[in-house]
């Protein structure tokens, strides 16, 4: 059986890099983008299994990633991190089917258990 | 003394004065009344005395025995007349005239009634009753007569009494009312002034002795609320200051979530693969870590320049690089607030003189200013252009917020003047306004309520930069 594919979306490269390292060690298959547009444009192409994105972007934000994403893969999940952790957000990704929303800093094993659960494992 | 006190005073004042005026035109018709009474009664004793007089001319002419006994009830009901009447003519002429007038009348009954006893004709008898009767007649015509003078007198005095205290009543009133209305004036003068500088945000207070009345007590409670306005609002500043502190934090704080972010990232995976790592991922790791804290470093020193104050150091700068300088310190601000920045900056602009630090300070100010009267999804415009003359350089600074009422316009740069209800210091747009002028250069505001406002920084350009300019223009029409 193939391995399971992520994305991760953030214009902080050391949160893809790191994401990456760690994510790669449980044998998922991990793509990382500085910015929305070229991720949706790789999601057009093929389907992943889980989406985490940054939900403050330049350009188009994670908002807009995860509504995109609901749309194209209904059973493809989403993770939102954020460096604005506000209740307003939380709220209103959490009305888009949100899977896990998690402020900075991020705790990498309540990821990888978010990403987990989010694959029914 | 109180205002009440003068008022009280003055009408009691007035009512003595009037009543006085009254008990003496009551005297003089009480005095008027009795000589007009005397002046009657007189009459009638008059008319009696010359029915006298005509019956004794009778009497010499014809010698009846009637015409005596006329004249002797004449006598008699004169004598009564007058004692009937005593008190009356008394009052009116005194005891001694009355006196005089009995004595008279008793001569003349004493010589009559000699006359009456006498049987024969007595010339000398005769002489001296027609003599009696005259000054008797003479007497009674003169006092009545001197009577009727006095009650004319009294009359003209009493006119003159009148008019006089009308005018003296009159004159005492308009000068009573005008010290007193005066005094008020005077009071309210002092105390509009002290509204006013309370109004105005100076806090004056009226200084001196306060008049002893009750507009005094209401200086002195406006003297103290002045005061206690003044202590609230250094409170107030400190306050708006710190809230405004905050605004700028906040931001600063979310700017700093991501280094520390990345950095926890890079140390939870550090110790997880710590088995795993070779000497360059390592090392890789440690230098990543070490590029964050820098990141991190550079962001509380960007806070604490702008914090500081620092005395002007002037130099040769590009504004669209301070512009830009001023929108970093600003992003997190502006993308907590979701507004959306358009930056237009002319190209090829000559370079302005100006201490870089105090300029962006300005900017930040403005900038602020413009996410504060913004909603979420409101629009900022930064633009930098040249002045049309080419001696000056513009900045402006749009906001797509509720605007500026234009009654406000023109008290937007004083010292704590604030829109913001508790969100701003007031201080903010007068020491930008403090600083461009230190530039020799202008500050200008253009608003539309419910569009936006826009504020216009313009900075001179030095001597040299203009000459570079001319150089240019003269080089653009040599390639046309």
């Amino acid at each position: 059986m193939s391995s399971y594919r992520i994305m991760v979306i953030d214009d902080e490269k050391i949160v893809g890099d790191m994401a990456r390292m760690a994510l790669e060690q449980d044998g998922y298959e991990v793509e990382t983008f500085l910015n929305a547009e070229p991720a949706l444009a790789r999601l057009h192409e093929e389907k992943f299994d889980v989406v985490v994105t940054d939900y403050k972007m330049k350009g188009i934000d994670g908002m807009e990633v995860l509504k995109t994403v609901r749309r194209l893969y209904p059973e493809t999940k989403v993770i939102m991190i954020t460096a604005f952790a506000n209740l307003d957000a939380a709220i209103e990704a959490l009305r888009a089917d949100v899977h896990d929303f998690f402020p900075k800093p991020v705790k990498i094993k309540e990821l990888k258990a978010s990403i987990q659960r989010a694959l029914g494992k | 003394m109180k205002v009440e006190n003068n008022i009280i005073l003055s009408n009691v004042f007035h009512i003595v004065l009037i009543l006085l005026i009254g008990f003496f035109a009551l005297q003089n018709l009480n005095l008027m009344l009795t000589k007009l009474r005397f002046v009657e009664i007189a009459d009638d004793l008059n008319a009696s005395f010359l029915e006298l007089r005509i019956s004794e001319k009778n009497y010499f002419l014809y010698r009846s025995s009637e015409t005596l006994q006329e004249m002797r009830d004449q006598i008699d009901n004169s004598i009564t007349l007058i004692d009937s009447a005593q008190n009356d003519i008394v009052r009116a002429i005194g005891q001694t005239n009355l006196d005089e007038l009995r004595k008279y009348l008793r001569r003349y009954s004493a010589v009559f009634e000699e006359v009456r006893r006498s049987t024969m004709r007595d010339p000398r008898l005769e002489s001296m009753l027609r003599t009696q009767g005259k000054r008797l007649r003479e007497f009674s015509a003169a006092t009545t007569k001197l009577e009727r003078r006095r009650v004319n007198e009294i009359i003209e005095n009493s006119k003159k009494v009148l008019f006089y205290s009308f005018w003296a009543v009159l004159l005492t009133a308009v000068m009573v009312s005008h010290f007193v209305s005066q005094k008020i004036l005077r009071s309210l003068r002092l105390i509009e002034k002290l509204a006013k500088s309370i109004s105005q945000g100076t806090y004056q207070k009226i200084e001196g002795t306060l008049p002893a009345d009750e507009f005094g007590s209401v200086i002195n409670a406006v003297n103290s609320m002045s005061e206690e306005l003044k202590d609230r609002e250094e409170e107030l500043i400190q306050s708006k200051k710190l809230a405004s502190l905050g605004i700028l934090t906040a931001g600063v704080a979310h700017e700093l979530t991501n280094p520390l972010n990345n950095i926890s990232m890079i140390v939870q995976n550090y110790m997880e693969f710590y088995d795993y790592l070779n000497k360059a991922n390592s090392l890789d790791l440690m230098q990543k870590i070490q590029g964050e804290t820098e990141r991190i470093e550079d962001i509380v020193k960007n806070l604490l320049d702008f914090s500081k104050p620092k005395e002007a150091v002037l130099g040769e700068r590009d504004i669209n690089e301070t512009v830009r300088k001023a929108l970093r310190l600003m992003q997190n601000t502006l993308d907590i607030s979701n507004i959306d920045v358009k930056l237009f900056l002319q190209d090829g602009l000559p370079p302005v003189l100006i201490d870089e630090h105090q300029i962006q300070q300005v900017l930040v100010n403005l900038i602020l200013n413009a996410v504060q009267a913004m909603e979420p999804g409101g629009r900022l415009t930064l633009a930098s252009r040249r002045g049309k003359s080419g001696d000056n350089v513009k900045v402006d600074v749009s906001d797509t917020g509720k605007g500026i009422p234009p009654e406000f316009i023109p008290h937007l740069f004083d010292p704590f003047f604030s829109t913001k209800g508790v969100g701003g210091t007031g201080l903010g747009l007068s020491v930008s306004y403090g600083i461009i002028r230190n530039h020799k250069g202008n500050i200008k505001v253009d608003s539309k309520v419910g569009a936006g406002t826009t504020f216009t920084i313009e900075l001179p350009v030095p001597e040299k930069g203009k000459e570079e300019i001319a150089d240019e223009q003269l080089q653009d029409h040599g390639n046309r």
